[in-house]
């Protein structure tokens, strides 16, 4: 910051100064020749009357140096070094000196909550009726001139409270690296990296949950991204990651095992209003047993003792390509985004025999989704969503899901949405769903946000 | 095992190329000091002090809204060689400046650090507000933050501008010292004229401009039977045909603008800020301007202009868009045709024909 220390001395300064030039202005004047002459009964008892001011004013600010010369040093706090939270403080008027000071320190605080209303159209089922289905608390600041940190506290409303993310970042360190440690959401394309309530649609799509559960990929590990030297300057960002996944079906060994990421992307400013990132996203980990094989052997009355393998090796590579349109006259009004990511898991897999033993065999499958939203005034929305999906323990069960959503904004600390999703399953895929091969869904979707809640990425 | 070779080969590699000791090949360190300015108003005093010995970057455009800047990958690029950052400050640009610095990657330009220069520092803050809640709008806790749109304001930020080149480039002070002087100079004499500030002292003026008593001193100082009132040009002097009139503004960015040119804002088209005016509130605009609460609208650039429009169809008030930054309208090319061109709008609004919001 660089805002003055000590606004006393400075003001006493400032006077000071003002005093000798308006002496040295008069000066000046009365120097200078006689064209054009100032009306000079009037102008010149202005004019003392105001050296004279000058001169109590003087005064009065010496003696006030002088005790304090003589007090014991001043106790008003420095400016604290760290970003301001954006709304949280009180103002300088409203709080003394110490207090405001306290205040400053403390980390920017913010909650969001979704309140989530379901229903099937098709069915009754548990998902069925409202609930609020998270709530976040968000708890941010940087440490010390070289480091920040972003915890974010997860309230679910069917589990324990829990540490969604907590990470420290560097901010100082050379050769435009940035190193975070904790736990965080890794870097596999954009979605699998936004908070619930930053997703563009209600749900999560389907590739992603079937690829990686229910939560977003997280790590307890480590993370190292590097911006990439280049001729034209483009932002090309390789980011490396490796730690011990938390859940997921991608990434969920029974053993404690590491998973690496690799995200390499790029982004481009095509226009000044279009801006488009490309991106790269490779993972490998171990994973588990599939939950098929687990029922399997449960049910298996006849089985004799089978020890399916509790690490098996499981990749996901991943592209994802994000197109932003907002002219920059009216960006508050206009915007296109159009998203797309494919994903590709290769993993082992063990299987229950006919003649009930164990073979292990290798899968692909793929997924993904296409996102399309359309920003027409301030205040609306509206987008639609087309998922594709395997699964990464199946050959062969297959869903593909088609979204409407309508978005209503009432400021931007307040979200209102509603969204249509039909979603369509072959055979195998409906026993995993209680044998439902179609199913129509409706979400109501109310995300208030209350505190100084950081910007989210672009 | 294959693939994770292959996959540590790529990491490693990617690695080493940023460390590579060619990558600084790639962005070699000119001998100018490298200021990234948030705002054009900005960029456009730091140019006009620094000249040709500073390499200068501007992250937002004049015709855009300086609260929702997208905090673009690509700024953080900008910003990761930068010497200096220069930020408006005041909260005005918490929503962007924040992610583009922390990903930048520069220590240099960091809040807190000696190349992290907010620009109202020393400015007097008008409208800090003395409780604080979302329920009055988007508000900002330290005041209002649109203090450049009073060009008096631009000496000081002028002076903090001058005292970050200096520090960065000590071998150059004598350079941005003379640039300094040469940007408050013609500021002086842009906003009171030539012949009066060779007539009473650039000092004196400001000063009593600051302190709210330049009216009574203009008409309290008489020279050769007229008073000083007479000798006032510049913006001052064009703008005196609208001193004491009422004016409607969209947002609260024109607060400035209207206490050092002596307008009186009798009302918002926002009922909150950044709130999007309701039908009613706008019902309400109606009539009040229908009994001639004001008559002219001032709007900005960058917002919807259906309210204006609706409300200069309804009660015949005249409508203008008023840029606040530099390059927000083609003719403010810098600070000063950024303030003839909305002088120019804002007398011609109240005494000559209606422009209209337009588009």
């Amino acid at each position: 910051m660089n805002r003055c220390r000590h606004p006393f001395r400075v003001s006493a300064l400032t006077a000071l100064v003002l005093g000798l030039v308006s002496a040295g202005e008069l000066r000046a004047q009365s120097a200078a020749p006689p064209a054009p002459s100032p009306d000079p009964p009037g102008e010149m008892n202005a004019l003392r009357k105001e050296i004279q001011d000058l001169k109590d004013q003087v005064r009065a600010l010496q003696e006030k140096v002088a005790a304090l010369a003589t007090a014991a040093p001043p106790t008003v706090a420095t400016p604290p070094p760290e970003p301001a939270p954006p709304s949280v403080p009180l103002p300088a008027a409203a709080a003394s000196a110490p207090a405001r000071s306290q205040n400053l320190l403390n980390p920017a605080i913010s909650a969001v909550f979704q309140a989530i209303g379901s229903s099937s159209l098709k069915r009754k089922d548990d998902l069925n009726g409202f609930d609020l289905s998270e709530a976040e608390v968000a708890l941010q600041s940087v440490v010390d001139p070289y480091a920040k940190v972003d915890m974010f506290f997860s309230f679910p409303s069917d589990a324990s409270p829990d540490v969604e993310e907590g990470y420290v970042t560097t901010l100082a360190l050379p050769g435009s690296m940035q190193l975070k440690g904790g736990r965080f959401k890794e870097a596999f394309g954009k979605w699998n990296t936004l908070h619930t309530h930053a997703f563009p649609t209600v749900d999560r799509p389907d590739a992603l949950v079937n690829f990686f559960g229910e939560e977003s990929l997280t790590n307890d590990g480590m993370s190292l991204s590097v911006l990439i030297p280049n001729p034209k300057n483009l932002y090309i960002d390789s980011i490396t990651e490796v730690g011990t996944a938390r859940e997921g079906t991608a990434f969920n060994s029974q053993a404690r095992s590491l998973t690496w990421v690799e995200h390499l992307s790029a982004f481009f400013t095509p226009s000044p209003s279009g801006n488009l990132e490309l991106g790269l996203t490779a993972a490998f980990g171990r994973t588990g047993p599939s939950g098929a094989l687990t029922q399997a052997i449960d049910a298996c009355g006849s089985c004799g003792p089978l020890t399916p393998r509790s690490s098996l090796a499981s990749r996901v590579q991943g592209l994802d390509v994000t197109y932003k349109w907002r002219p920059p006259r009216m960006n508050v009004y206009r915007s296109l985004l159009w998203q797309t990511e494919v994903l590709r898991s290769h993993r082992d897999l063990e299987v229950l025999t006919p003649a009930l033993t164990l073979d292990s065999s290798s899968v692909s499958s793929l997924g993904g989704y296409t996102y399309l939203e359309w920003q027409w005034t301030k205040r609306w929305r509206a987008g639609a969503r087309y998922d594709l999906s395997g699964f990464p323990d199946s050959r062969r069960a297959r869903l593909w899901a088609a979204s409407a959503v309508l978005k209503f904004q009432a400021s931007e600390f307040q979200e209102i949405r509603f969204q249509i999703k039909h979603t369509q399953r072959n055979d195998e895929a409906a026993s995993r769903f209680n044998g439902e091969a179609d199913d129509n869904r409706v979400f109501f979707e109310w995300i208030p946000v209350i505190g100084a809640h950081g910007a989210h990425k672009f | 095992m294959k693939y994770s070779r292959r996959f540590l080969a790529l990491a490693a590699v990617t690695t080493l190329w940023a460390l590579a000791p060619h990558s600084d090949a790639l962005h070699a360190a000119p001998a100018r000091t490298r200021v990234v300015a948030s705002l054009p108003n900005l960029g456009s005093i730091a140019a006009a002090i620094g000249g040709d010995r500073i390499d200068l970057t501007t992250i937002a455009v004049g015709t855009q809204d300086a609260h929702f800047v997208d905090p673009k990958p690509s700024f953080m690029v900008k910003l990761r060689s930068a010497d200096l950052l220069l930020i408006n400050g005041l909260d005005l640009e918490v929503g962007w400046i924040p992610p583009i610095t922390q990903g930048a990657r520069n220590a240099k330009i960091l809040q807190g650090a000696a190349g992290y220069i907010d620009c109202s520092t020393g400015v007097q803050v008008m409208e800090i507000p003395s409780s604080l809640s979302r329920a009055e709008g988007d508000v900002h806790p330290y005041g209002n933050p649109h203090y450049l749109t009073d060009p008096l304001n631009a000496e000081v930020v002028a002076g903090t501008i001058a005292e970050a080149l200096k520090r960065a480039d000590p071998a150059s002070a004598d350079a941005f010292e003379e640039g300094r002087k040469a940007f408050v100079k013609r500021l002086h004499e842009s906003l009171f004229g030539k012949e009066l500030v060779d007539l009473v002292g650039a000092v004196k003026l400001a000063r009593e401009a600051r302190a709210g008593t330049l009216d009574a001193f203009l008409d309290g100082t008489s020279i050769g039977g007229a008073t000083l009132r007479t000798r006032l040009g510049g913006w001052l002097g064009k703008m005196q045909a609208v001193r004491g009139k009422p004016v409607v503004t969209y947002h609260k960015d024109y607060t400035y603008f209207a206490a050092r040119f002596g307008m009186n804002v009798v009302d918002y088209v926002e009922p909150k800020p950044g709130i999007q005016p309701s039908a009613k509130h706008l019902e309400d605009l109606v009539g009040r301007l229908k009994q001639g609460e004001a008559h002219v609208i001032i709007t900005r650039p960058f917002v919807e202009h259906r309210s204006t429009d609706y409300l200069a169809q309804k009660t015949g008030v005249t409508a203008i868009i008023l840029p606040t930054e530099v390059g927000g309208a083609p003719q403010a090319t810098d600070f000063f045709t950024l303030f003839d061109f909305v002088t120019g709008q804002t007398v011609q609004a109240f005494t000559g024909p209606a422009p209209g919001a337009g588009g």
